[in-house]
């Protein structure tokens, strides 16, 4: 049964669900997404890397890895492929740097944000 | 010819339309047994069935086979997408002496292969796009890679020049491998900004076929329809009757029994061409049967039953419009990104001229082992605008939380004043790239976020006080 609220004199009609990362309202017809206030997440090291974390962005399964340890690469190259609801997406580096660490293997599932492959 | 009666069906599918077919079967006293996967042992169209049977892959026939002998079925409906194109299916139930509700393996495998359908349609006088086996001349770029084995964007990559050849049909060729079990691709001439507009098809086994109508499914995402709607704003009669010939003349060509459709394209300056032929029942069936009153479901059985169609072409009849949304779990506001997670709240729209077809309801966990489409949003009203009205209503009335959606989106589509005015083209999407962006948060909005969870009986509360005083302002 859909809930009603008066603010200001007017009613509304609403549902909230809480979730993992936001507060999901549906008002009047339209949904909206307000995020959690949550401590922020740091993407830096302990060695004060800066952000070279290659994340899933969305959950699926890792096809291939497009590089090894070690390898050189340049800002937005491919370094993965995976595949989510059939489709294939390609995960890119986000900045030029060497690969310091694979995280993820091909085959295996991944959770949206769970990294992959980590470039210094 | 003989008949043969059907009496138990096995619905070799998932999602809404596993509980639509199971729909039409009880309705004609047909018991439907339903099959699962192990992620799916909770789903809608496990729990809404009677009888129901575990099976290791929707996508292994002959296990699926093998099933339906067991639980002694006549015969097998296979719904869309997983083994519905699959010749394999239809030969493994022949040899079963099982009936496949669909059409011959010869057409399937025929119409399946997307060089050798146009070929096919080709001789029969039907115009068909420019196809290549491997690298176009240079000047006809762009061009868009494709699957042969294909369907549903899956496996297609749109290529403007040369250079970029080689990658496309590489990743297209994997994709392809992945989703359809077969690598091979080929090259066809990009229409710009065509529509894509379908004919519904009907064939028995006594050689009658008739078209019912078109669907115009120009509005995609990721080359995937999301809404579709008949009649097309654009047909004229003149059109339609030659589109329509066309349609049937392919099915004849096709010696197509069963339910089908037959996919055009159609230029900015009123050519059509002969897209590709889906050997199944399409998604977006629904607005035909809205609009022509004919349950294709049923069409299908009573044709794999043996009988003569019912309906001469002169017989048919369109009455108003229908429009169809699809539901999908993803996030259209972050690049169409798939959605996962518990559907928490689920309320389904009402009242005249709705219907929804869903694969879920509360409670439904929607995880990334299936397609994202949860459930299609149909509507009937007497005109274009009335349907488009009743739609936003609808819309407006369906609560999904748990699980992001495209409801709000489907809703900026459908409101947009080119939509109003029937201007639609495939590229429809990126072209109106203002659709992609949420509006901002009402204050409203953070006032029901800061409330108390809503208990199931006294729900109601004043907020006067917050609006007044509290840290949110209407500015």
């Amino acid at each position: 049964m859909t809930n009603y609220v008066e603010i200001a004199g007017k009613r509304h009609r609403y549902h909230f669900v809480y979730g993992r990362d936001a507060i999901a309202v549906w008002l009047d017809g339209r949904t909206y997404y307000l995020p959690l206030a949550r401590p922020q997440i740091s993407t830096h090291h302990a060695s004060g890397s800066t952000g070279g974390e290659v994340a899933a962005l969305m959950p699926g399964k890792l096809l291939r890895l497009e590089v090894a340890v070690g390898d050189i690469v340049t800002e937005k190259q491919p370094v993965a492929i995976m595949e989510s609801m059939k489709m294939e997406s390609t995960l890119y580096s986000p900045k030029a740097g060497r690969v310091a660490e694979i995280r993820s293997q091909p085959g295996q599932t991944l959770e949206m944000g769970q990294i992959v492959v980590v470039i210094e | 010819l003989d008949r043969k009666v059907i009496q138990r069906v096995l619905i070799a599918n998932r999602g809404e339309i596993a509980v639509r077919i199971a729909y039409t079967l009880r309705e004609m006293a047909i018991e439907p047994i339903a099959v699962f996967t192990q992620p799916d042992k909770e789903s809608l169209h496990v729990r809404t069935s009677r009888e129901t049977q575990e099976i290791s892959s929707y996508l292994d026939f002959k296990e699926i086979v093998r099933v339906a002998k067991d639980i002694r079925a006549d015969a097998i409906h296979p719904g869309y997408g997983f083994l519905s194109e699959n010749p394999t299916l239809a030969e493994e139930c022949e040899r079963a002496g099982i009936i496949f509700i669909g059409p011959q393996p010869e057409t399937i495998r025929t119409m399946g292969d997307k060089l050798e359908s146009k070929r096919t349609m080709q001789k029969a006088g039907v115009p068909v796009v420019p196809t290549w086996d491997g690298d176009p001349p240079a000047n006809e770029f762009p061009v868009l890679v494709k699957a042969v084995g294909g369907g549903g964007g899956k496996g297609m990559r749109l290529v403007e020049s040369p250079a970029g050849m080689k990658d496309a049909m590489a990743s297209a060729s994997r994709e392809a491998a992945a989703a359809f079990g077969d690598d091979r691709v080929f090259v066809e001439k990009y229409i710009r900004r065509p529509r894509h507009i379908e004919f519904q098809i009907l064939g028995d086994a006594h050689d009658n076929a008739i078209h019912v109508f078109e669907r115009e499914c120009s509005i995609q995402r990721r080359h995937q329809k999301i809404v579709e709607e008949t009649p097309s704003p654009v047909m004229t009669p003149e059109l339609r009757a030659q589109m329509g010939a066309a349609a049937v003349a392919a099915a004849r060509a096709a010696s197509y029994r069963n339910a089908g459709t037959v996919e055009f394209i159609l230029d900015p300056s009123g050519k059509f061409y002969f897209l590709e032929m889906n050997t199944r029942l399409q998604v977006e069936h629904p607005v035909t049967e809205m609009t022509t009153g004919l349950d294709l479901v049923r069409e299908q059985l009573l044709i794999a039953s043996g009988y003569k169609l019912r309906y001469a072409q002169s017989d048919l009849q369109q009455t108003g419009h229908s429009l169809e949304c699809r539901i999908y779990a993803e996030v259209p506001e972050e690049g169409f990104r798939p959605a996962t997670g518990k559907i928490e709240i689920f309320e389904a729209p009402m009242g005249p001229g709705v219907r929804l077809d869903s694969g879920v309801g509360q409670g439904s966990i929607v995880t990334h082992h299936f397609d994202p489409m949860l459930a299609k949003l149909i509507v009937w009203a007497p005109s274009r605008d009335a349907s488009i009205e009743r739609m936003k209503r609808a819309l407006d009335d369906f609560v999904l939380l748990g699980v992001r959606n495209n409801i709000d989106f489907l809703h900026r589509v459908i409101s947009a004043s080119d939509f109003a005015s029937g201007k639609l083209d495939t590229d429809f999407i990126p072209a109106h790239s203002q659709l992609l962006s949420a509006p901002g948060v009402p204050p409203e909005a953070f006032v029901v976020a800061s409330m108390k969870p809503p208990k199931a009986s006294a729900a109601q509360d004043t907020f006067a006080d917050v609006w007044a005083s509290g840290p949110w302002r209407n500015s």
